[in-house]
Parts: C-alpha cells; structure tokens; sequence
C-alpha cells in the first residue's frame, strides 16, 4: 500500500482529528503486539482508512499507551480488536509479497536491502499466512497477475489496474453481512484503483526516466518524462469515477461515529490529494511541518 | 414496519419542513442518475423505496398530501430497444444482474455498431472499467450522434455526483487548491520517524 489517503483536517473537529490518530496508533500498537516491533514500520494511512472501514459503527474503545515515539506523554489508541487485526494481517501480507516482487525485479546488490527486510519479517510473514491462508494465495494470485501485465505493457490503465483492484476488493471477503461485504468491495475495489492510477502518476517522470513500465505511458502514448496537461485531465475524471463509485457505495451502510471521518475523505479529501499527485505536490517528507501551537503535524495539499 | 422517522433520521418532534428537507436530500442521495453505472444500483433503489414509503407514511399520518415524491425512477434498459436478437439477449442478462454473460454474448456479436459499443461500455462500468466504459460510449455516441440513451451514458460518465451540503462540487481537475486543503496527519510519527512510512523501508511498489 502507499499511504495517500487521508481525511482533510480542516472538516474535522478536534475530537474528530484525535479519533483518527487514536485508530493510527491503534493500527501501529497491534501490529507490534501480534507481530514483532519492526512491522510496526509498515503501518500506513490507507490501512488506517481500511481498519476504518472496517469497523464496527459504536465509538471504539480506546487504552492509553506509550511508545518509543510518544515515550513521555501516553496516548490514547484504539483497543486491538476484530477490525484492526483484519487490517493488520492483511497489512503485513502485502508487504512481504510486495517486498518478494522488488527482489525479483531487483539484482544482487540493488535487492540486497529487500532480502535483509526478508529476513527480518520472515516469521512474521509465516504468522500472517498461517492466520489468513486464503488472503495470502490472492495475493499471490493478484500480484502475479499484475507482473504479467506489466511486462506485456498493457495499454488499458483499467486492465494494469484490475489486480490491484481486484486484490483490494478480496478485502471485503472477510465480513459477514452480505451486503456489507458486496458495499465494501465496491468501495475497496475503486480504492485500489484509485491508489494504483495515483501511484503511477506520481511515479510517471521516475519510471520514464528508468524505463519501467507506467500503464499511463502507453495508455496516452506519451513519449516525453512529464504528463501534459491533456493526460492530467483525461486522468483526472477517470479518477473522479473512481472516487464517486466509491462515494455512491459509501453512501450505501451507516458508519456511525466514523461517518465525519469518512465522509470527509469520500467527499474532499482524495480530490485534492488527486490534485496535488497530478501537479507533483504530492511529497511527504517535504510537506511535513510542525504546527507549534496544538503539536500536531500536518500536510498542506 | 420500521418508524418512518428513523428511516430518514430525524426526531418524531421534526417539523413539516424538517421532514421534507430531510426527506429531500436523502432522495439526493439515493437519486438513480447517482448509480447509473453502479454495480450496487439495486441497493440504492431499496433504499430509494424506503424512504419514499416513509415520507408517504408521515405524511399520511399527519394528514398531509404527499406532494411531489416518488423519485424512484429506476428503470430497467429498455430491452426493447434493440433490433438485433443477440444484442437483446445482453440486455436481458444485463437486467438480470448477470454481467459475464452479457459480457460472453457481446464477445460473440462480430458487428460492432453504436448499440454494441453502448453494451460494452455499460458492461466495463459494472466491473470498475470506467475509462474503458467512457471510450466505448464515446464511440457509441460519435456513430449515432442523436441517441438519447448513449448521450445519457456518456452524460453520467461526467456527472459530479451526490455530495452533502457544504460539500463543493469540484472535481479532481477543479479542486481549488487556493483553499489549501489541510490533510490530516495528526500523528504521523512514524512518518516522521523515518520519513514517510515507506521511506525507511524497501517497501515501494
């Protein structure tokens, strides 16, 4: 995954705001719990917005924790429970076939930090599996897909991003209620999309410049190592369907206490962080600023 | 049955006006032209039905003609449109909810006209294809330029869709970042720690 998606803040009250990263450092606590203290290095937004999603719509419980971040001051994070452990092994699943792909694609001394990562998350990986046999083999199944794809070149930026697509929407497999699950695999199915579109526009001038495969490249028969303006905005309202089938399925189940967060996501946020991934103003570590007055960091998009 | 009020969410003690105004924008919600191409079109309809029937239901119990609701207009595609026998079968499978048929069958027709197009494209719609969807009933339009049912297709491609009041109606292109969207990174720590989540980590794909 790769943690674009985030609500906007300023459609958040305070309580809003600390309800989200009470589910963050949820996320992080319970893949240190039930994994080992370095996956907690993978958590990433989306699958906060996944453990969302996922959860049930009564306000969670929370507990107060320490960590190696926050050591002085404990903060408030969600109890580990039925939502967050879907998430979390899904979570740690894709990040080892994820980390499998880059040593293939990687040689000897290029690949050599993915297989020392390999051997670090080795046994964690093996828990995963053995916790959700079913959701490793899609993986599998998907990623394999999505590699195959990749080296014939599709030319259709629906088909490059059908495995990734199709890989989100298993998610879903996971709820009982059939009409959730039909609901949350229609909205994990477009994000999925959504992520892969916005990932291969951001990464367009790098992959040009390597010469790896981009979908949009041979989608726009585009020669040069920027998008142009036309492609932005054919890309763009190929983006808003995918963002208004998520909001017509979203609009479809009651969240209860997540309904601000989530509503400020469907309908805001991933516009804009869209927006700024088109214009290349996209990038975390830059935007990143401390906001001195509440202690809180945030991205201006 | 279950209390009208609820269904539209509002307190028994609402207003008439409060009634309508909820009643309203749920039906803005809910509106066909908002799942046109949604696989999960049927639910919205459900739902479009109920709280049509708990609006008729509140107004009748406070003896109030209904007025102007019924917006549940969704109707099925026109079988009867199509004069190729093949083409027909697709559209029935396509009401029947069965897309890989449809899908089976449209692969079997050789002559690809403007109606083909439209069923192709309404078919890449159902399965997420929406780029694909859009190319196809954009050439379903260009070959019969005067067909009310490939223009609406294409139409609902570019509708902004359903948002909340107080929600703008910008799109990805238009989003006005004048405003400068603040996104949520509250805690960011990890981000912070090693700079970005996946930075410090081979994780990239």
């Amino acid at each position: 995954m790769f943690g674009y998606i985030r609500p906007s803040s300023d459609r958040l009250s305070a309580e809003e705001r600390e309800r989200f990263r009470s589910v963050y450092c949820g996320m992080c606590h319970t893949l240190g719990r039930r994994y080992s203290f370095f996956t907690r290095f993978l958590l990433n937004y989306d699958f906060t917005l996944l453990a969302i999603l996922l959860s049930q719509p009564e306000a969670p419980e929370c507990e107060s924790c320490r960590c190696i971040v926050h050591p002085c001051k404990a903060r408030q994070a969600v109890k580990s429970g039925q939502a967050l452990n879907l998430a979390a092994d899904r979570s740690m699943i894709l990040f080892w076939w994820q980390l499998q792909d880059h040593i293939a694609d990687h040689g000897f001394w290029k690949g050599l930090k993915y297989r020392l990562a390999a051997l670090l998350y080795r046994r964690s990986y093996q828990k995963a599996k053995s916790l959700v046999p079913d959701f490793d083999e899609t993986v599998q199944k998907h990623l394999l897909d999505l590699s195959q794809r990749e080296k014939a070149c599709c030319a259709s930026i629906d088909e490059a991003a059908e495995p990734f697509a199709a890989l989100m929407a298993d998610i879903a497999q996971c709820v009982d209620d059939p009409i959730r699950r039909r609901i949350l695999s229609q909205i994990f199915y477009h994000l999925g999309r959504w992520i892969y579109l916005v990932d291969a526009a951001d990464d367009f001038t790098r992959d040009a410049r390597n010469g790896s495969y981009n979908p949009l490249r041979y989608r726009y028969h585009l020669t040069s190592d920027r998008l142009d303006a036309q492609t932005k905005s054919l890309l763009a309202q190929t983006l808003d369907q995918s963002i208004r089938q998520m909001a017509g399925a979203y609009a479809l189940w009651d969240y209860g206490t997540w309904t601000p967060i989530l509503d400020s996501i469907f309908y805001e946020s991933l516009y804009g962080i869209g927006k700024a991934v088109l214009e290349g103003r996209y990038h975390k570590p830059l935007r990143t600023k401390r906001l001195e007055k509440n202690n809180r960091f945030e991205v201006t998009v | 049955m279950t209390d009208p009020y609820k269904v539209l969410n509002i307190p028994s003690t609402a207003s008439d006006d409060e009634v309508k105004k909820a009643y309203r924008e749920l039906a803005r919600k809910y509106h066909p032209d908002n799942y046109h191409d949604n696989p999960l079109a049927d639910l919205a309809q459900e739902k479009m039905k109920e709280i049509n029937e708990a609006y008729e239901l509140i107004q009748k119990q406070r003896k109030v003609s209904p007025g102007a609701s019924g917006y549940a207009n969704y109707g099925s595609y026109g079988s009867s449109a199509s004069g190729n026998s093949v083409l027909q079968q697709v559209r029935l499978a396509i009401n029947r909810g069965d897309i890989t048929a449809a899908e089976r069958l449209l692969a079997s027709v050789s002559e690809h006209d403007a109606e083909w197009n439209f069923l192709m494209g309404f078919v890449a719609s159902r399965r997420g294809w929406m780029d694909e969807a859009k190319r196809y009933f954009e050439t379903a339009v260009s070959m019969e330029p005067n067909n009310p049912e490939y223009n609406a297709a294409l139409d609902s491609m570019n509708r902004v869709g359903y948002r909340p009041s107080g929600f703008g109606s910008f799109g990805t292109a238009n989003f006005d970042s004048a405003s400068c969207l603040r996104i949520c990174g509250t805690m960011a720590c990890v981000n912070l720690l090693c700079g970005g989540g996946y930075y410090c980590l081979p994780c990239y794909f």
